[in-house]
């Protein structure tokens, strides 16, 4: 075992959430299967160098951060005309087959300790089902936690010719809940034949809340799941963000920005697996650290040994604001078929000093001119954001850091 | 009137302390026409940069003063007093020297990405106009004026900073329009990432439109020519006439060659060997170096020695 279960968690403390949910039995029989299985799971895997172990996910007190019978959210949901977007509860009392035939299809709840601790535990969320044919614009979810720990479960279902713009928000709720804190948020994407998915996300959670995500994608012939990822607030967050190509001539893009400060630790992982034929993925992130704040990154491109005719890009520059951050980066490109055309990059580096030379001789005080730049730097990820509001917000984020 | 005056500057690399600039003495007033000369290696280029206050550089000796005349702050709202006619410019930030109207063209311009053209000339100027009144400022308007400081956009940098500031949108959209078209520049490069996939020529006619926004009093161009086909020499040599003619910029030429000397007529010429401006005069000083190398000049000079 990996590490010791939270006293207060056992199998009363999981029924007890499911009884008050008045579940059905396959939902109860998933939440205790996931309990009984952290004995055996481990953590999600972690970039390792020599001498380092970048983020320490066995090391957070789970017995102090998570109170599974005090979850509370406020939670928003807006939803678009021929659109569900139901609660979970709300969900299982409407569309039950729905919810059973695809809950765990996607993202297994026993991929590690984490997923496995957030479907026992988790008392919120969110389904969206888009029928064959709808366009779903403006989907909104805008979730306030307000309680020691939350756990989430989202879950997207886009039937044929379908298409969903999902705008997802995370912070904190005005109700004062001090100390350490814990957010888990499960999103599993499952894409019709030839339907389009956008799942954009702006975390902004306060500086003492340890953040676990997790979002996956199968997507089928013809679809694109595209999802874009802000991540300026919390202490510690542990993002993964992964796409199955499964579907012949199906797409994905991964697109990232994240602005650390202060002493907070981001550990970010955008995964594709191109398994069909004809696929494309496009995976951008760029992140900028200031203070004493940390990153790591990992992205995978894995393509499979029938993923013929295979496109498949990868950048990640991440840049550091002072001497005392640090980051690590690594992509990694996995190819079992020749016909693949595919490339990665990552870098990590200063603001240029030449480029705040050449800023500050226009007039411009070194304040503004490194301000600039920075704002400059998000700008191709940014650019990349195809729903304004959410470019706004985080571009209004990442300006409001800046002051 | 307007004089840089370089007197016995000496500065070295401030990382590895090797030793560049030897005493350099140089006078260049608005309205004049300059070139440096001098083989590579000579200290043309630091000497440019420390002008400008790269801070790579680290002056060890000699000094860099900028004389302005009441004409010069005539733009200036506050009370000028004689004293602050001369600056020395070793004190001030690279911002602030910019601010009094020096002009730095960059051999190697850096690039940009997400800063479009028309938003950093913008911000550029207006930054230039604020400087200038602050510098000019008593320290208690200084005070007040540091709390109300920019501090970058105030929207979003794709679509720029908010209309704030001396000069507003479409009031700099008019003057970046004409000066484009002074320079027989193609308007899409103004909403383009600052430098960002232009090719040579187009990054050398950039810096010569950003000096003709500024208005210095004192522009010093590094190598401008370099890289340039002869089409785009003479549309660059054109434009840094025109700074001249029309703004009174004083113009220091840094070149190798003989060939942009051709468009821009200079009234001085300097020679740099090894740190040092050995031997000054007239245009035709150029084309003895055309046509003879720098040997005569380094014999000459060492003759002297």
């Amino acid at each position: 075992m990996s590490t010791q279960l939270p006293a207060s968690i056992s199998e009363e403390t999981v029924t007890e959430i499911s009884a008050e949910r008045d579940e059905p039995d396959w939902l109860r029989q998933t939440r205790l299967d996931a309990l009984s299985a952290l004995e055996e799971l481990e953590m999600p895997s972690v970039i390792e160098t020599p001498g380092r172990r970048w983020t320490n996910l066995e090391g957070l007190d789970y017995e102090s951060i998570v109170d599974p019978l005090d979850q509370r959210d406020e939670t928003e949901r807006v939803s678009a005309e021929g659109a569900e977007v139901l609660d979970f509860e709300t969900a299982l009392d409407e569309h039950g087959d729905l919810v059973e035939e695809h809950f765990g299809s996607v993202t297994d709840p026993e991929t590690n300790y984490l997923t496995a601790l957030s479907t026992a535990l988790f008392t919120t969320g969110t389904v969206i089902y888009v029928p064959e044919g709808v366009d779903a614009e403006d989907v909104k979810i805008r979730a306030e936690m307000n309680s020691t720990s939350l756990f989430s479960h989202t879950l997207v279902v886009t039937e044929d010719n379908a298409s969903a713009t999902i705008l997802e928000r995370i912070s904190n709720g005005d109700t004062a809940v001090d100390g350490d804190r814990y957010f888990s948020n499960i999103v599993e994407v499952a894409s019709g034949e030839n339907s389009y998915v956008q799942y954009g996300t702006l975390q902004n959670l306060d500086e003492d809340v340890y953040n676990f995500t997790l979002k996956r994608g199968d997507a089928d012939t013809y679809s694109t799941i595209s999802w874009i990822e802000g991540n300026i607030g919390s202490r510690l967050t542990r993002s993964d963000i992964e796409t199955e190509l499964n579907g012949d001539s199906s797409e994905t893009k991964i697109v990232g920005a994240f602005f650390g400060h202060d002493h907070q630790h981001l550990d970010i992982n955008a995964r594709v697996w191109h398994n069909g034929e004809h696929t494309t993925a496009d995976l951008v992130t760029r992140g900028v650290l200031d203070d004493e704040a940390r990153s790591v990154y990992e992205g995978v491109q894995d393509v499979g040994r029938d993923a013929w005719d295979t496109s498949s890009y990868q950048r990640e520059n991440t840049l550091m604001l002072s001497d005392e951050s640090e980051a690590d980066a690594s992509p990694k490109l996995i190819i079992h078929n020749h016909d693949t055309e595919a490339s990665h990059s990552a870098t990590v580096g200063q603001v240029d000093a030449e480029d705040l030379f050449y800023m500050t001789s226009r007039s411009i005080p070194e304040n503004t001119a490194r301000n600039m730049l920075v704002e400059g730097f998000f700008v191709p990820v940014l650019e990349e954001v195809e729903v304004d509001e959410l470019r706004e917000d985080i571009d209004d984020l990442i300006v409001a850091r800046l002051d | 009137m307007a004089t840089l005056e370089l007197q016995n500057l000496q500065a070295e690399v401030a990382e590895t302390g090797e030793e560049i600039l030897r005493g350099v003495d140089l006078e260049v007033k608005n309205g004049e026409i300059h070139a440096l000369m001098g083989p590579n290696g000579s200290g043309k280029s630091t000497t440019a940069k420390v002008i400008a206050g790269h801070p790579a550089y680290e002056v060890t000796d000699g000094s860099v003063t900028l004389t302005l005349s009441e004409a010069d702050v005539a733009d200036i709202d506050a009370d000028v007093d004689e004293e602050d006619l001369t600056w020395n410019l070793l004190d001030l930030e690279p911002n602030e020297r910019a601010a009094l109207g020096i002009f730095l063209a960059f051999q190697y311009p850096a690039e940009i990405e997400g800063v479009t053209m028309v938003n950093f000339l913008r911000q550029a100027l207006n930054a230039k106009l604020d400087e200038r009144e602050e510098l000019f400022e008593d320290e208690d308007e200084e005070a007040e004026a540091e709390s109300e400081k920019d501090e970058g956009y105030e929207t979003s940098p794709m679509e720029g900073p908010a209309d704030d500031g001396d000069v507003g949108v479409a009031e700099f959209q008019q003057l970046l329009k004409e000066k484009m078209e002074l320079l027989d520049m193609d308007k899409k490069f103004a909403e383009r990432y600052l430098n960002a996939g232009f090719s040579g020529g187009e990054k050398k006619q950039n810096e010569v439109l950003q000096a003709a926004i500024l208005e210095p009093s004192i522009a010093v161009l590094d190598e401008i020519d370099s890289g340039l086909d002869i089409d785009r020499l003479q549309d660059v040599s054109k434009g840094i006439n025109a700074l001249r003619d029309e703004q009174d910029t004083g113009i220091l030429q840094i070149t190798h060659y003989q060939r942009i000397l051709d468009y821009v007529e200079p009234d001085y010429v300097h020679i740099m060997l090894d740190g040092k401006v050995v031997k000054s005069g007239g245009a035709e000083l150029a084309e003895k170096l055309e046509d003879e190398g720098y040997d005569w000049v380094r014999e000459e000079a060492y003759e002297t020695a």
